[in-house]
């Protein structure tokens, strides 16, 4: 508040005396010095009530009464007669929207004082809507803020965001180097320095460096040591680790430390899946076929998982279950193939954006399929889609922008100003524009999914056919006289159940929220 | 994903020595570590539950036991019939019938001190409207083979109960517990506390004051019987278990 006003009566001082005096003199302590103002002629103001109007607006920023400031401003502003002064006004008037915490009309005016390339307000446009952008997370707004911004010339508390935005932009542009560097510059006590250390080590997995990604991961455990077990950047840590050491192939320490990962935490779904590939890598098949079995709960029923019902039938091809086998692949064409199907036909009739994002829509803020909306898509892939890392950042944005206009419509007397009704339509169409963007990460999501599933189909088949052919020489052994293999449960001690003071129950077909992640396949394996 | 192929041809290479056979031995690590369970956008306790009882009929065969019951016979059989509306509350019918007679007891006061209760009306048969709050479903495992199901409920009852002479409105209120043998049979327990106006089946011995008494200090007051209204009536509390076997249809 202390900066604003200091702004706006620097500003005031600078307009008003551009607006009369090309030249004005300025009292520095004692000293008396001239000072040039280089500025436009402003032979365009000639109206004394229109001088009359700015001063008063100057005015009444200055006091704190930032909505008529801001409604005055925005009338001048369009004024032929302000067409030099228009950047001050228009970064004026942004920092009082700002203010009034209308963040998205605001970056629309330092946008445009950009634009006027005004080499006095360049800068501190670039400033403002790299906080502003920051802030909603517009990730248009950012970069082109960031592909504008000159770190020497941004002010030191901001100069964290910057580098962590710089960061992310190389490390989608898969300049994992520079993105490293980049986050390396953020500073420990920053609020961006969490997320920076992530990222970070994700630079150094995408470089093939699991060493030091497991370095920087532990640093980031140790910031947040004091956190609650369920704190999220703690959780991400740990996964990040378990994750490089299965880069790393030390398939043991990554089991390790996936258990690590918290159980009442979101993230586990992922720790659990991802460990059974590292079980299964690690040849650990009665561990994997546990995992398997939380996985392939009915809790997950809405979870898109179809690579894991594949590796559950390889497992079980390694351990010689084919009747397993069969159930389990079956189990994945009759859940998937129609999912397959449902995408495609999606995918081929529609083309529109729009239409994806009304598809997509359905699905927001249901927890669970509603039975009475008429989905065009299958539920788990809606629901997979919106926990999209980019999908989830662009609602996020759009939420901030609908309760922008939200704040807006119900302003009373603002809402039908001329700056209202402007912010009206700026918003209406940044949210429409966001919907249609999201509709196309949607179509290109989708996209990918129909490709994955395509590809799985054809490696299930696959699997299908050496099943088939194990299937044949076994029964070929068979006929030959030799040992039949073991069966499940055929030989389990009665003290096996009971080891370490653990309860064990047979599994009779129900699912306890409190046994998931508990089974243990018990079965042994088939194989000669 | 495409590493799957290579797996696939690891597998020739792999099949009989990835997977030794050998006894099982559960790794510590993959115990559990906690005792938090995991997180879904739905937490319900169970799924795929094995006893499903959401819009099913159930009926049910029981023998009921008077605790408290002094004179009249504590045996009774009952029928009963319920419709679950959901998974959480069931709604019925419950029909008793008393066995005739009294009781142990009240045959041991006979013998012993000439008290015949006979004479006193008894309770015949019951009708009642019974609503079950299912408050929780269960498994328990005792010899570690096998797992039964099981239902707590508690009972609200609302209904009459006839006597020899009347017939008397009454509530009850009690829990139960459901045993499932399997996805239908179950062994049902119910405890119930029943409160009702009933007759006093105790009847002071006072010559003459009863019709067809002889006015006699010698008379005896057994004969010949009192009618019904001599015997008052109060409020009076019965506990019941009924054990009895249910099927879900």
């Amino acid at each position: 508040m202390k900066n604003l006003t200091l702004l706006f009566t620097l500003s005031f001082a600078l307009v008003f005396t551009q607006s009369f005096e090309a030249d004005a003199y300025t009292k520095t302590g004692a000293k008396t010095t001239r000072k040039v103002i280089r500025t436009q002629p402003t032979s365009g103001i000639r109206d004394s009530s229109l001088k009359q109007q700015l001063s008063n607006a100057l005015a009444l920023a200055q006091s704190g009464q930032y909505q008529p400031a801001a409604q005055s401003l925005f009338n001048l502003v369009r004024r032929k007669e302000f067409e030099s002064e228009r950047p001050q006004i228009k970064y004026i008037l942004g920092k009082m929207l700002v203010a009034m915490n209308y963040s998205q009309v605001a970056a629309y005016q330092f946008v445009d004082v950009i634009r006027s390339d005004n080499n006095r307000y360049l800068k501190k446009a670039i400033e403002e809507l790299s906080i502003v952008a920051d802030g909603l997370g517009d990730d248009t707004l950012l970069n082109y803020a960031v592909s504008k911004v000159d770190v020497n010339d941004f002010p030191e508390k901001n100069k964290d965001m910057i580098y962590f935005r710089i960061g992310e932009i190389k490390l989608k542009n898969k300049k994992f180097e520079d993105a490293a560097q980049a986050f390396n510059r953020v500073n420990v006590g920053s609020s961006y320095n969490n997320q920076a250390l992530y990222l970070k080590a994700l630079s150094y997995l995408e470089m093939n460096k699991p060493d030091p990604a497991i370095s920087v991961f532990q640093q980031l455990l140790d910031h947040r040591k004091n956190n609650g077990i369920t704190d999220t950047n703690r959780v991400s840590a740990l996964i990040g680790i378990a994750r490089a050491l299965y880069q790393k192939q030390d398939w043991d320490s990554s089991i390790e430390a996936y258990s690590n990962v918290p159980r009442d935490h979101f993230y586990w779904h992922d720790a659990l899946f991802e460990q059974s590939w590292a079980m299964f890598r690690g040849a650990r098949f009665r561990s994997a076929l546990s995992n398997f079995q939380s996985l392939h709960s009915a809790y997950y029923e809405d979870f898109y998982i179809p690579e894991s019902l594949l590796l559950r039938a390889i497992v079980y091809l390694y351990v010689c279950k084919y009747d397993e086998m069969e159930k389990v692949l079956s189990l994945y064409n009759s859940i998937y193939e129609p999912v397959r199907l449902k995408i495609s036909s999606f995918l081929n009739s529609n083309t529109e954006p729009g239409s994806y994002y009304v598809e997509f829509e359905k699905a927001l803020g249901l927890k669970k399929k509603d039975e009475g909306v008429l989905y065009k898509l299958p539920y788990m892939v809606l629901k997979n889609l919106r926990e999209e890392g980019d999908v989830k950042r662009s609602l996020n944005y759009l939420k901030k922008i609908q309760e922008e206009k939200n704040r807006i419509e119900t302003s009373g007397s603002f809402r039908v100003s001329g700056l209202g009704q402007y912010s009206v339509r700026v918003l209406n169409t940044r949210i429409k524009n966001t919907k249609i963007l999201i509709g196309e990460m949607v179509k290109v999501h989708l996209q990918n999914m129909s490709d994955e599933l395509k590809d799985l189909s054809e490696q299930a088949s696959f699997i299908n056919y050496e099943r088939l052919s194990s299937k044949k020489d076994s029964a070929k052994k068979k006929i030959a006289g030799k040992d039949l293999p073991q069966m499940i449960d055929s030989n389990i001690d009665r003290e096996f159940y009971v080891q370490n003071g653990f309860e064990f129950y047979p599994f009779k077909g129900e699912f306890w929220l409190d046994e998931i992640g508990n089974y243990h396949y018990l079965g042994t394996q088939s194989c000669e | 994903m495409r590493k799957i192929f290579c797996y696939l041809a690891a597998l020739l290479l792999f099949s009989t020595t990835a997977y030794p056979k050998e006894m099982i031995q559960l790794p510590t690590e993959e115990l559990a570590r906690e005792s938090v369970s995991p997180v879904f956008d739905i937490n319900d306790s169970v799924r795929n539950r094995n006893i499903v009882t959401k819009e099913k009929f159930e009926g049910a065969i029981f023998y009921g036991w008077a605790l408290t019951e002094p004179i009249a016979n504590v045996s009774k059989l009952g029928v009963s019939g319920y419709y679950h509306r959901n998974e959480d509350d069931a709604y019925g019918l419950i029909f008793m019938k008393n066995f005739s007679g009294v009781s142990h007891y009240a045959k041991q006061l006979n013998d012993q001190y000439k008290l015949d209760f006979t004479r006193a009306p008894m309770p015949e048969a019951s009708l009642f409207f019974d609503y079950n709050l299912k408050a929780f479903y269960g498994k328990m495992s005792i010899s570690k083979n096998t797992v039964t199901n099981y239902h707590f409920f508690g009972s609200l009852a609302g209904g009459m109960i006839k006597y020899s002479n009347k017939t008397y409105p009454a509530i009850a209120a009690g829990l139960g517990q459901k045993f499932y043998y399997d996805k239908k049979f179950s062994f049902r327990f119910d405890f119930r506390v029943f409160l009702n106006q009933a007759p006093i089946p105790f009847l002071k011995c006072e010559p003459g004051k009863h019709e067809g008494i002889k006015n006699s200090a010698t008379d005896s007051c057994n004969e010949p019987a009192p009618s019904y209204s001599d015997f008052s009536e109060r409020l009076t509390i019965t506990s019941v278990i009924d054990i009895g076997v249910s099927y879900l249809f």
